[in-house]
Order: structure tokens, then C-alpha cells, then sequence
């Protein structure tokens, strides 16, 4: 029986196998290898088209530092200064986030690379859009951030504004 | 009992004083061996047929946009109504239509519409659950449930068009679930991951094809032969990519698997793979010519080359047919 549909369960396996292969290269490496590294990050706080000083935290010295927007002078419309950003420390164990104050976050000591002591680092999603048989095309995902490193990705439980097209979304440093 | 060499000679006769045709002689030992073949198996599609394919698809186009075009007013159930509801009593139609053997073709039609309705009318009761019924995840589920009812359907009533339909929600399915386990996992995203499904998807259907050849699913395996061979070859040509961001192994291995294409041509006498196989050895010339010589020999004597090489495989496939597959 089995040798005379050898070809049909072949067939069929070959998909399901795939299906396991993708599960497992996503979900197990995540069981061994965790990242150990909080990080820093702040929402908001970009310059509008009246303001022009960039990021309003930035890390220096392996300290937070924060610095006053200046606004363009513009004949049309009187500068609007940006709202504060907000700060945020992400807990990469507990993956949640925890708003905290500037006084608090000066204290800590950061590690301002791109990636961490662990081998990690923040990236975009990708996405891919179908509704089979119709591809529309893959790409980046502006809206969802991971962490990848080690053949391991982890989702970020990020505190994003997502009516914002970028999310206004700034790494600041790792917490060391 | 007459040993095999009377046997075979017997068949001898009968082709030498034209008692019986070769079809009929093959029908005769399917038969004996225990292969079933559909009544309408050997019927040619013919243009009620076709026919009645197209009134079908032009009803699920009318339920389509009366939907796309009275969404906002009209009631949940009267959508449920015109897309799920349709859905079944086109698929116990379909059922009633399939009983009789002269209606059976009738009752194909209905299965389509039925196929085509049901996953909006799953869409519809989905999205007014309030869940996103555009996401993989729901994607997943209502491809499943399908595949679960065909496979029911097939397990049952044993039609090839069951069949069919549990291919084709089977790889809507297969696509929906790598893509709801990925989510937006960095390390598959991207279109490189998508033709590596299509490969994958493309190398099931040409051993569902295979398998399906010696049994009473026969029909589908020219289906499932073209297309099958279609994503493999195109998977693959794409999967070498573009010189600087060539992939040198797909590109070195790509001549390989043409050549093993045309190869199981001759062996399964399939059409479809000749055809294929000699369009994409084609291509892959061009593509070779156009990424590795046109800098070096210079476009038109690359164009030359290409143009001959061309000629050579045009030759090689004719041969081909008319040695091993017109027989």
C-alpha cells in the first residue's frame, strides 16, 4: 500500500515537512537562545517641518543626554515645538516595555551600538501581502520591530504611535 | 489461462486485423488491473462544457460585486445569505447534478461557484465576528476548513473535481500557514522565502501528478504536470537572481534540473514538461547570454550565440516529440 502511493505521500509530505522546517527554525532556536540585554528607547519628539535639531535624546558618553529642538524660521507659519518624547526601557525578558523618566533613565549606563553585548540587534519586520492566488508583493513592515541575532527573532512589544507613519521611534542605547 | 506469450500474441492479432483499437485494448487492461476510470474521463471537453464553466465563474463575479457594491448597506445576513448560503446550495446542487451522469458536467459548474462563494461567505461571517479576516491567520482557517471539506467531499463521493479543489485549497493553505507561522520574522521575510514555497508547491504537484497518472485521477495529471513543472522551473530561474546578487549555485544547477525536466518528458510522454523544459532552457540561455557575455563578446554577437543556441534546443525539443511523444 505504501510502496504503490509512494509518490502521493512524497508529495504531500514535502509541504507539511516545509511547514515544520519553517516552525521549528522560528520557534526552537527561541527555546536555547534568549537575548539578556534591556534597551532604551524613546517615542515622539521628532522636529516638525518647524524644527529642525533631529532627536531630542541621545547618548553620550554612555550617559542620556536631551537637547533643546530649534525652530526654522519659516514665513508661512510660526514654529511648533514637537510634544517631549516619551522614554521607554524594554525588558527583553519579560517583553514589555516601562515608561520612565529622564532623571531615572541619566542614571543608567548605556552602550549606544547598534548592536549589543549579546549579538543582538533592532530591525524591521518584513510583510508580505496575498490573498492566495493574488501576491501583492512582500516587503518592509514600518509598523513592527524585532530583535534579531543568532538566527533568532523576537517580536518587540514596543509602545508605538502608530498614527504616525515611522512610529517616531528612536534607539537609544543598550542598558549595560 | 494463456501464458504471456500467447497473451501478447493474441494482442498482435488484434492489431493486425484491426479487431479492436489501441484504446480499447488499454481500457480493457486498466480494467483488468483494477484502475477505475471516470465516465467522463474519456469525454473531450467540448464548448458546453466550457460553457458552463464560464456561466459559472460570471455568477460568482455577479455575487462578488453586488457585495463590493452594497458592503455598507446591506445586512449581515443578507451577505451571509448571498455568499455562504449561495455556497452550499451550489455545492448540493452540484451534488444532486453530479448523481446523474448526463448532468454531471452541469453539477462541475455548481462545484465551481460553490468553490469560489464559500471562502467569501467564511470572509463575510469572519469580519462581522470582528476578526481580521484578511490575516494570515484567518487566511489559515478558512483555507483549512475547505481543505477539510473537500478532502470530506472526495473521501465520499469520489470525484476528480474534489480533488482539484483540495489541491488548490490545499496550497492556499500551504501559503497561508508558513506565512501566519513567519509573521514578520526578518530571517524568512521577503520574496526569496515566496519562490521557495513556489518551488516547493511546484515539485508536490508534479508528484501528485505522477501518482495521480495510474489512477482514476488521471485527468488531473495534466494540470498538475504543467503547472507543477511551471513553478518549479520558474522558482528556480529566479532563485539564481541577477548578476552582481547572483546565487551561483542555483544559476550552475539550473541546466541540471531543465535537463532533467526534458528527461522525465520522454519518460511520463508529458507535454507539458517538453514544452517547458524547452521554453526555460531558453530563457535561461538569454538570461546567461545577457548577464555573463554581452559585456565581454558584446551584445549583438552575444545576441548571435544566443540566437543559435536557441535554434539548437527549438530543434532538440521537436526531435524529442516526435521521437517519444507522438507515439
Amino acid at each position: 500500500m505504501i510502496k504503490k502511493n509512494i509518490t502521493l505521500i512524497i508529495g504531500v509530505a514535502i509541504p507539511i515537512l516545509m511547514i515544520l522546517f519553517v516552525a521549528g527554525s522560528i520557534y526552537l532556536p527561541a527555546l536555547f537562545i534568549k537575548p539578556q540585554v534591556n534597551f532604551l528607547y524613546s517615542i515622539g519628539g521628532y522636529s516638525s517641518y518647524y524644527y529642525e535639531t533631529g532627536h531630542q535624546y541621545s547618548v553620550r558618553g554612555s550617559k542620556l543626554t536631551e537637547s533643546q529642538p530649534r525652530p526654522v524660521q519659516s514665513q508661512y507659519q510660526p514654529p511648533q515645538k514637537p510634544e517631549d518624547a516619551t522614554l521607554y526601557i524594554y525588558d527583553v525578558v519579560k517583553k514589555e516595555s516601562r515608561e520612565i523618566s529622564f532623571q531615572e533613565a541619566q542614571k543608567l549606563n548605556l552602550d549606544g551600538n547598534l548592536i549589543s553585548s549579546d549579538g543582538f540587534e533592532i530591525v524591521y519586520g518584513s510583510r508580505g501581502e496575498s490573498f492566495f492566488p493574488f501576491f501583492f508583493g512582500t516587503g518592509t513592515d514600518y509598523n513592527v520591530r524585532y530583535l534579531r541575532g543568532h538566527n533568532v527573532s523576537q517580536k518587540l512589544n514596543l509602545q508605538l504611535n502608530e498614527s504616525s507613519y515611522y512610529n517616531q521611534f528612536d534607539f537609544l542605547g543598550w542598558v549595560k | 489461462m494463456p501464458t504471456k506469450e500467447e497473451a501478447l500474441s493474441y494482442v498482435k492479432a488484434i492489431a493486425e486485423q484491426k479487431i479492436a483499437t489501441k484504446d480499447e485494448v488499454k481500457q480493457a487492461y486498466d480494467l483488468g488491473s483494477g484502475v477505475k476510470t471516470d465516465a467522463s474521463s474519456n469525454k473531450r471537453a467540448g464548448i458546453a462544457e466550457i460553457l458552463y464553466y464560464i456561466g459559472g465563474a460570471i455568477i460568482f463575479l455577479g455575487i462578488a460585486i453586488l457585495l463590493a457594491q452594497n458592503w455598507s448597506t446591506l445586512s449581515f445576513a443578507t451577505k451571509v445569505l448571498a455568499t455562504f448560503g449561495v455556497g452550499v446550495a451550489a455545492y448540493i446542487t452540484g451534488v444532486l447534478f453530479s448523481r446523474d451522469k448526463r448532468a454531471e458536467t452541469v453539477g462541475h459548474a455548481f462545484h465551481l461557484i460553490s468553490a469560489l462563494v464559500l471562502p467569501i461567505g467564511i470572509y463575510v461571517i469572519l469580519d462581522n465576528s470582528g476578526i481580521d479576516a484578511g490575516s494570515m491567520g484567518s487566511q489559515s482557517f478558512i483555507s483549512g476548513l475547505l481543505l477539510g471539506a473537500y478532502l470530506l467531499s472526495y473521501a465520499v463521493f469520489r470525484k476528480n473535481i474534489f480533488a482539484l479543489f483540495s489541491v488548490l485549497f490545499g496550497t492556499w493553505f500551504f501559503f497561508a500557514v508558513t506565512s501566519y507561522i513567519i509573521g514578520g520574522a526578518p530571517y524568512f521575510g521577503g520574496w526569496k522565502f515566496s519562490q521557495y514555497r513556489v518551488l516547493i508547491v511546484g515539485i508536490t504537484y508534479m508528484l501528485l501528478g505522477y501518482s495521480f497518472s495510474t489512477t482514476e485521477r488521471s485527468k488531473l495529471s495534466g494540470f498538475l504536470y504543467g503547472f507543477g513543472v511551471l513553478g518549479f522551473l520558474t522558482s528556480a530561474l529566479v532563485l539564481g537572481e541577477w548578476k552582481p546578487d547572483q546565487n551561483v549555485v542555483w544559476e550552475l544547477i539550473y541546466p541540471g534540473l531543465v535537463f532533467g525536466v526534458l528527461f522525465i518528458s520522454v519518460y511520463l510522454k508529458s507535454k507539458s514538461f517538453l514544452t517547458f523544459g524547452t521554453i526555460f532552457l531558453m530563457a535561461y540561455i538569454l538570461k546567461i547570454t545577457s548577464e555573463y557575455f554581452a559585456s565581454g563578446m558584446g551584445w549583438p554577437l552575444s545576441l548571435v550565440v544566443a540566437g543559435l543556441a536557441m535554434i539548437g534546443v527549438g530543434y532538440m525539443s521537436l526531435s524529442l516529440k516526435k521521437k517519444y511523444l507522438n507515439s
